[in-house]
Parts: structure tokens; sequence; C-alpha cells
């Protein structure tokens, strides 16, 4: 301990998010859930995802232990930022896929990922509860409304996804739009689910999610309500295998299935846009 | 063993301020609004807890009355309920949509995302704690004394005061630590039920939280900080018994 601080503080730091996350995460438990079990027979892939990947992944997940007989996939969703801060701590794992690319660049800078490669694309939407108590019919309407708006933790992918628009908009409708919504931001939340969820329970009035977000599972509590074209930004989502992986050949194929045709008509089942293959 | 497993994590805490950035991010606005926010939220429930909770921990060691039993398990229910389990059952109660909160939202009044509801998530986990020791402090307490005291002509409220409340004193500030221990920690509650924002609901545990995946370095100095500030009170706490344990001695 003396000698590698750095383990040290990983180690502290990992028993600190096992004990805070809200979310059930497998990342210290990753590698001593397989029970020891042989490198290809009962080993474990442990993959962490963006949460709005939480239902692809977890469908693809089925189809990969399907096709990789024996194995284990272990998934956990948290934001890419949370989750970026795990990989640097040492969390053992063996896939990471990010919902934008800055936490991605800055894992390959810090050596922890191989080349990550873009495997899908989503729209940023804003959300509201079905009854819509604020009123807010259109993207304009934020400001003015009286409204009570959630949005991510500050690092987390979707709250800078929001900022961009809102300067966009800021630029577009003039008379401090983005502060005038900033100022309606009544909780940050750990990731885009925990916000949509919010909006889904009317605790809040809106909120920014992915239009991926709005799944089976909210779709008659929330009304989507577009963010203008000219005004929105595309959220692009890199994948790489981590370094320090103990299964590279494995945490390829999961990459592999991700980017493969197969991969890419399940994310397209959840409203993601499939990246263009040329 | 146990004192250097407690001791060692402590320690690395302590070691870590003679990093440079370190008291930058102590003094960062979000350490000090969460500070402070954590300061406010407990010393108003504990207020809530001492006033309502002192009488009703007397009551539960002395009285008998139909229901006490029903009473004596509500009161145990929040200390072994988890707490993010106590912040939807608070949400459930008083959100936008939950049963009350659904009228009291007609009247104007919405408690989620407010420091009431930092506050109220903290009285939920954390009352247990003093009103079953100031319950078993008076419960302590030889009846004879009492007695003595009413026989020489003291009233109710002089028996109380005078020589009740000072005999259980040890336990209610040992209650009372205990419960304001587990108010400054709550997190589960406050992030399910209140939310997070700084300088509203932004406690410490949930700017630790917070500011983990962004700044290591600030996670860090907050955990310092909440480290002081609970060493700071235990200190006071003791001070304090040690005072009125040698002025019981005096009377």
């Amino acid at each position: 301990m003396k000698d590698r601080p750095r383990s040290f503080r990983a180690r502290v730091s990992c028993l600190l998010l096992a004990c805070l996350a809200v979310g059930g995460l497998a990342a210290c438990g990753g590698s001593s859930g397989g029970g020891g079990g042989e490198q290809s027979e009962g080993s474990t892939l442990t993959v962490l995802a963006a949460s709005s990947l939480t239902d692809t992944f977890e469908e693809l997940e089925g189809t990969f232990e399907e096709q990789n007989g024996g194995v284990d996939v272990s998934t956990s969703f948290a934001g890419s930022s949370e989750l970026l801060t795990q990989i640097q701590q040492g969390a053992p794992a063996d896939v990471f896929a990010s919902a934008d690319e800055e936490k991605m660049n800055t894992a390959l800078e810090e050596g922890l990922v191989a080349e990550p490669e873009v495997f899908v694309r989503n729209r940023p939407v804003v959300i509201v509860p079905a009854d819509n108590p604020a009123g807010i019919e259109e993207f304009r309407d934020l400001a003015e409304a009286d409204a009570q708006i959630v949005l991510a933790e500050e690092a987390v992918p979707i709250a800078r996804y929001a900022e961009e628009v809102l300067d966009n908009a800021d630029a577009e409708y003039g008379g401090g739009f983005a502060q005038r919504v900033r100022d309606k931001i009544v909780s940050r939340e750990a990731n885009v689910r925990a916000s949509a969820n919010r909006v889904a329970l009317g605790e809040a009035d809106a909120t920014f999610v992915y239009v991926s977000d709005v799944t089976e599972d909210i779709r008659n509590q929330v009304r989507v309500i577009e963010i203008p074209e000219e005004l929105n930004v595309v959220a692009t989502y890199p994948i790489a295998t981590i370094e320090e992986s103990q299964n590279p050949e494995l945490a390829q194929a999961w990459v592999n299935l991700v980017l493969s045709d197969e991969g890419q008509r399940v994310l397209e089942k959840y409203n993601f846009e499939p990246v263009d293959q040329s | 063993m146990l004192a250097g497993f407690i001791s060692l994590p402590l320690l690395s805490l302590v070691i870590w301020t003679v990093n440079e950035g370190a008291w930058r991010a102590m003094s960062s606005p979000v350490a000090l609004d969460a500070l402070l926010l954590s300061a406010k939220t407990t010393a108003v429930t504990m207020a809530i807890i001492l006033v309502v909770g002192t009488p009703a921990a007397f009551v539960l060691a002395r009285a008998e009355f139909p229901g006490k039993r029903l009473v004596n398990t509500l009161v145990d229910i929040p200390a072994v309920l988890p707490p993010s389990a106590a912040g939807i059952a608070l949400l459930l109660a008083f959100g936008r949509m939950g049963l009350l909160g659904e009228h009291l939202r007609v009247l104007g009044i919405e408690l989620s995302f407010t420091t009431a509801a930092v506050v109220m998530a903290e009285l939920f986990v954390a009352s247990h704690f003093y009103v079953r020791q100031a319950a078993v402090g008076f419960a302590g307490i030889d009846r004879d004394v009492e007695e003595a005291a009413m026989v020489d002509g003291a009233g109710r409220t002089g028996v109380f005061t005078k020589i009740t409340l000072p005999l259980a004193f040890p336990a209610l500030v040992a209650g009372a630590v205990t419960a304001w221990a587990r108010a400054l920690g709550e997190f589960g509650g406050t992030i399910v039920f209140a939310g997070s924002f700084q300088g509203v609901t932004q406690t410490m545990p949930l700017a630790i939280y917070g500011t983990l995946e962004r700044d290591f370095d600030a996670a860090v100095a907050l955990s310092v900080l909440v480290l002081g500030f609970s060493f700071a009170v235990i200190l006071a706490a003791r001070f304090f018994t040690r005072r009125a344990g040698g002025h019981a001695g005096q009377d």
C-alpha cells in the first residue's frame, strides 16, 4: 500500500462507489463474481455502459450469452462520467460504452481503453409528464413555463448536450433563454434514466433525455417535446475494450456484436440511430 | 485491530489534506454550500427531535397506554429500513403525486426538491436513535429519588427539570449525538425524496457522491470537511455532558 498509493486510492474509492451508488453496480465484484472459473468456460464479461443503453445492452446480453456458451455477461449502467471514474480508479471491467466522445477520449488519453469506435447516435429531446402540468407545448415554452425542471449531474453527457442545446437556443431566441431555463432546475440527477423517472413519476415538469429513453415502460406516462432541429445536437456513442481486461477476446467479441447488423437492429428498435458502416 | 481498521481510512483523509489542491477544493462553493446546508438541516432536525422526542421518550418510558407496542414498533422501523426505501416511502406520501402531497399541492405547498424535504428525510431516519436512547435514560432513573423530591415539596415540573432531566442528561446527549450523526449521514432518503441541488438539497453526503465522478479531490475535500465537522460536534457533546455531570454533582 505504501509503495502503491494509486491502488490504495483505487480501492478506497471503489468501496465508496460500491457503497454509495444508487443503481446496482457490479464494478467491485466484477471479477470475483464468476467464482474463479476457467478462462473461457464460466468466465464473466463486465460491460460498463451509459445508462441510456440499459434496455438495448440487456437485450444484447442474452444474445451474447447464447452465442458464447458458458460466459456470464454482467452489465453495469450509470452516467458515463461515473463509469469513467470507476475505470480510472481501476474497477475490473472489460468494455466501456460512453454516451459522449469526451469521456471516451479522456479514457483513451489516460491509456485506459483501446482505440474506440462510434457505434450509435442518439437524439436529445425534452420530456414532460403526460398530463403536462406546466403546459409545455413546445421547446420554446421551457423558458416561459412555471416549471420544475430536473437535469442530470453536470458531468453526465445528457447534461452537456442539454447545455449545448440551451446555448444554441440562447443565440436563436435571445432574452436570456438559457439562463431562464437553468433557473428552473430544482435537482441534478445521477444519470439520464433517473431524470426520466422524475418526469415519469410526475415529480418534475420537464427534463432532457434521449429519444431512446422513452421506452415502453414510461411511454404512457410522458410526452415528448422535440427540440427544433436547428438547435439540436447529435449524441455520439463510442465503445472500446478496456486495457486491463482479463478477457480481451470476449471484450472484442462484445464490441463486434454491438457493431454487427444484429446489434444495430436492436439499437434501432429502441430508437437509436445506427451508424453508417460504409 | 478494530481501532486500526477505523483509524487508517480516517488517517488517509487527514494525510490527504497536505495535498496542495486540498484547501482550494475545501473552500469551493460546492463544498461550502453543502457544509452550510448540512449544518442548517441537521440543526433544524435536531431541534424538532429534541422538542418532540423528549416528551415522547418520557411517555414511552413511563406511561402505559393502549397501542404502546405499536408506537414503539413505529419508532423502531426507520432504524432498520434502508434509507433509500425511506425515501421512496416519503415520496409516495409527500411527493407531488403522493397520498398527502397531492392535496398539499392544491394548497400550493410543494415539498419535493425543497430544503424542508431534506429535513423530513433526516427526521424520518434519525428520530429513532434519540427517542430510543432517551427512553432508556428515563426508564433507568430511580423513581425513589423523584418521590423523595416530591416529599420535600418539589412540584411536578420542578422534579422533571431539577431531577429527571439532569439524571437522564447523559443518555439524552448520547441519543442526540447518535441521531445527529445519522441525520448528517443521511443519503438515500434525501437523494430519492429531496433530489440534489447545490445550496438547496445537496447536503454533504450528496455533494460527495455528486463530485466523486467529476473531481476526486473535491470528493475527498468534502469528506475531510465532514470528518472535521463531526469531530467538532462530538467534542462539544462530550464537553456539555461533562459540565452537566459536574453541575449535577454539585447540586
